[in-house]
């Protein structure tokens, strides 16, 4: 996969992600498959800041550590990115007069790097155009370098501008000087891009956050609460700022405790309701898991996650939540735990989850991630057909209704679990959604049998609900073409990586590079990571000559919980967790390591017993 | 008997549940539990009509002797519970009960912030100004320099004043009953049901078995029912005066009441001239408009 790469960077709220956007866009409608990615620290404006654009002609969804192109909007810019650079990689700098120190004077002949000052305050004051303008100016310039056509930009920015007429003239100046500009040392730069592929420009351009936000309101949210928080409060704004179109309710709560609460009482009284925090604020939304999992009131949570403990590294990325996730909250109790990927799966699971918390009655974890919730994909226009609203026992039909008993709610022989739901102000018999340990009508009963029994009854819907739920997903490198869904039987790999979240984005592009994608590797992907199904893991694992697996996290969670659910033992892990995502060439390398001891996919058989996955008590 | 009365009796047995009453002899519970039924009836609501929320507390062991759609949750929760529920389905009277342990201390953001939103809810105050499930410990009401259980010499913490706080919040109705008059509690709930806003009703009940400070005596002494005496609920500096010094005479009744002042739902522009509430409307949304921006 041919890949290009521009970064910009510079203070917090200087405009880096007006230039990205502008160019991720652009890019994009002229028929390249982009993908941004924003580091910012947890501050409003100063502080060291960059947003990055990965290009190509195929669906890229990973980032590389260097760039083609690295865009500058301050000294700081240059003092702490110059590494970032590629071989014969571009500078593009505004400070005047900047003076290299020696390390990166030697930096810039060791990898023959391009350096351009774009004499930004000149050319604006020349306009008489604020310091804003750079955005545009800078943007032009680029854009230039990239070969791509100046009317596409115009025709861009003017969308923005479209009702400012001032302002629109104003930024067509801006374009052509800085479309126009030529470095009298460097002369016409330009950074190759392979040919484009057209069905990319009728692609979307959608943060993760957004596309959540798309697949809430797909599936029938309608009462939103939050309390503002990294990196859950992006899904809040796309959600509050089209409430006048999706009339909506929308509360911005005073606490995450109470958040979760309007949404389990908006839940109980029928509607679809959706609250999302980070791991600090679920904290706090624990106790009331575990309530709505004792009333069985069905209940959607995103948990959006960064480093941690504590305040941890705000505004960056990791996997560190599994654990929370899967066994947060007092008492034992059946929920579901789901994983969103990229900006596809983050739109097809919400349905999927509400669907999930009604039909079982219990509640639903969608973990997502900083690096999701905020990196930009390229993604094919959302089958909007696709999606189904299930609300499993859910009785409402008049008829229906009036046969109901108020033991019906709770039934504990229920075979399921799962007993029949009304909603409150149904005409029908009443019944108490009870905290306490509870009979079938919701009447408070502590004796021996009714707690076993009723215990037993919400226990069941896991076992229900695991036989449901969908084994993880393998991909396979294929003889040198794009990867496959599934694997045959008899398949051996080479080796299988296994993982989930927004690993699967990185790991899916390294397994298309062209030194991997004739070699016969695996990657199994867990969407479902409660209750853990291994089935599939299993049979695929003993046909895998090695596996590994990729977390960002330091215990390797969800290794832990595969060995606690099934015993098998995967001792080979890539860790991360320094609030960096997985990078493609880190990743590439790592993974390269690992079968260049094996010549190719053909003189390699799956029975090396040696290196198979080891297991506990030598079953395998 | 009257055909009228026939049948409110009648009305007031579909609300009859079987499960035996575990509340301590003289409890102020009983009280409120009655004056409860006998307002929905008086409304003309059923059991399938109400949503009765209730938090955690001796109150809260009233959830199963009652009928009705009801919830029973987690100590200092129901407000905002109670709220979502409301928010997500209008045309249903929502009704909170919690005690003055939950929504003085564990809750008390959640009381600040139900009454600054000014939920159409009706949140009832079970206040006997002590901790009784958990045996008698002292909440922020309970008097200071009482002994209780854990403090022995004497509560050290200043006493809350929680009319103070309430009228500090620009309530829209505030109410007192006491447990041993379901006639005026009857009368206030009603009231409170029908509210625009947010109803917070302060109910002084009877402990018997830990407080015995504020008892049903001492309260029966001190209390009465200030609308009777002349009191115009619509005048908020008589309302402030009478509901914060409760020092010798206790003023219960509706202590102040506005209807001029929008509840949170009503402020939604978004839900302006929907006939619908949230349940109803809980289908596959086209989001296709929302995706023109994005290309």
């Amino acid at each position: 996969m041919p890949r290009t790469s521009v970064k910009i960077v510079g203070a917090s709220g200087q405009g880096i992600n007006s230039i990205g956007a502008i160019i991720a866009k652009g890019l994009k409608r002229s028929g390249y498959g982009v993908f941004g990615y924003r580091e910012y620290p947890s501050l409003i404006k100063g502080g060291h800041a960059s947003y990055q654009i990965d290009v190509s002609n195929e669906r890229v969804r990973s980032s590389e550590t260097i760039v083609d192109v690295l865009v500058a909007l301050d000294h700081h810019g240059l003092e702490l990115n110059m590494e970032d650079l590629k071989e014969s990689g571009i500078l593009v700098h505004v400070t005047p007069g900047w003076h290299f120190p020696n390390h990166h004077q030697e930096l810039i002949e060791q990898r023959a790097l391009r350096v351009v000052h774009v004499p930004v305050s000149d050319v604006l004051s020349r306009l008489n155009a604020k310091p804003i303008r750079s955005n545009t100016l800078l943007s032009a310039f680029v854009w230039s370098m990239f070969g791509q056509d100046v009317e596409a930009l115009k025709a861009l920015v003017a969308e923005r501008f479209a009702t400012k007429k001032a302002l629109l003239e104003l930024n067509m100046r801006c374009i052509d000087e800085g479309y126009s500009l030529v470095d009298h040392r460097e002369g016409k730069l330009s950074v190759a891009l392979p040919p484009p592929d057209r069905r990319f420009s009728s692609d979307l351009l959608v943060t993760g956050s957004q596309a959540m936000g798309l697949g809430a309101i797909h599936a029938g949210v309608r009462l939103y609460a939050g309390y503002p928080i990294t990196p859950s409060s992006p899904l809040l704004e796309f959600i509050a700022d089209r409430q006048n179109e999706t009339h909506m309710v929308v509360k911005q709560a005073e606490d995450e405790i109470t958040a979760a609460q309007l949404v389990s009482g908006a839940m109980y009284m029928g509607t679809r309701a959706l609250t999302a925090t980070a791991g600090v604020g679920f904290d706090l939304m624990s106790e009331t898991l575990s309530l709505n999992a004792m009333v069985e009131n069905p209940i959607v949570l995103v948990l959006a996650q960064r480093p941690g403990p504590a305040t941890g590294l705000p505004t960056w990325t990791a996997q560190g939540n599994l654990f929370q996730a899967t066994t947060s909250s007092h008492g034992e109790f059946a929920h579901c735990v789901l994983a969103v990927s990229d900006g596809q799966d983050a739109f097809d699971l919400m349905p999927l989850a509400f669907n999930l918390a009604e039909e079982y009655q219990l509640p639903v974890i969608v973990l997502t991630e900083k690096q999701i919730a905020e990196a930009l994909y390229t993604q094919a226009p959302y089958d909007l057909d696709k999606a189904e609203i299930r609300r499993g026992r859910l009785v409402t039909d008049p008829e229906e209704l009036k046969v109901l008993n108020s033991s019906d709610r709770y039934d504990p022989l229920a075979a399921t679990g799962v007993s029949s739901r009304w909603l409150p102000g149904s005409d029908a018999a009443t019944y108490c959604a009870q905290a306490d340990e509870h009979d079938a009508t919701g009447t408070v009963d502590e004796t021996s049998g009714n707690a076993k029994a009723q215990v037993d009854k919400r226990m069941r819907k896991l076992q229900s609900l695991t036989a449901a739920l969908p084994e993880p997903r393998v991909t396979v490198t294929a003889h040198g073409k794009s990867l496959a869904d599934g694997t045959d039987e008899d398949d051996a790999l080479e080796l299988l990586l296994v993982g989930w979240g927004s690993s699967r984005s990185v790991i899916e592009d390294v397994l298309r590079s062209d030194s991997l994608r004739s070699r016969r590797i695996g990657y199994l992907h867990y969407t479902y990571l409660w209750p853990l199904r291994t089935q599939r893991l299993e049979a695929v694992a003993a046909r895998a000559k090695r596996l590994v697996l990729v977390e960002q996290n330091c215990q390797g969670q969800l290794g832990m919980l595969i060995r606690m659910q099934c015993g098998l033992e995967i001792p080979d892990t890539i860790l991360k967790y320094d609030g960096r995502p997985f990078f493609y060439d880190e990743l590439l390398a790592q993974v390269e390591e690992r079968v260049s001891a094996w010549p190719d996919a053909a003189s390699t058989s799956g029975n090396d017993e040696s290196s198979r996955a080891l297991r506990p008590g030598g079953v395998s | 008997m009257s055909k009228s009365r026939e049948s409110a009796a009648l009305r007031l047995a579909e609300y009859h549940s079987q499960t035996k009453c575990t509340w301590c002899d003289g409890c102020g519970d009983y009280g409120i539990w009655t004056a409860v039924r006998y307002a929905l009836v008086e409304l003309n609501l059923r059991p399938s009509q109400v949503c009765l929320c209730y938090d955690v507390g001796c109150h809260g062991n009233g959830s199963d002797k009652i009928q009705g759609y009801r919830f029973h949750g987690l100590h200092g929760r129901v407000i905002p519970f109670a709220a979502g529920a409301k928010l997500a389905n209008m045309k249903l009277p929502v009704i909170a009960f919690g005690g003055d342990g939950a929504t003085f201390s564990e809750g008390v953001g959640h009381l600040v912030h139900g009454l600054r939103s000014n939920y159409p809810i009706t949140f009832v105050l079970h206040n006997n100004a002590n901790y009784g499930l958990t045996t008698g410990q002292a909440t922020s009401l309970t008097w200071q320099d009482q002994p209780m259980n854990t403090s022995p010499n004497g509560v050290p913490e200043r006493t809350l004043a929680s009319m103070d706080l309430i009228f500090s919040l620009e309530p829209t109705f505030v109410a007192r009953g006491f447990s041993g008059d379901i006639k005026l509690m009857t009368r206030i709930l009603k009231e409170a049901i029908q509210h625009r806003g947010f109803a917070f009703v302060d109910m002084l009940q009877a402990c018997p078995t830990y407080n015995h400070f504020a008892t049903h005596k001492y309260l029966l002494e001190r209390y009465f029912d200030a609308n009777a005496n002349g009191h115009d609920p619509g005048d908020l500096q008589q309302a402030k005066a009478l509901a914060c010094g409760s020092q010798d005479r206790i003023a219960c009744g509706i202590l102040y009441q506005r209807e001029d002042i929008a509840d949170f739902y009503e402020r939604l522009d978004p839900r302006r001239g929907l006939k619908t509430t949230c349940a109803e409307e809980v289908r596959k949304y086209d989001v296709s408009e929302y995706l023109q921006e994005l290309m």
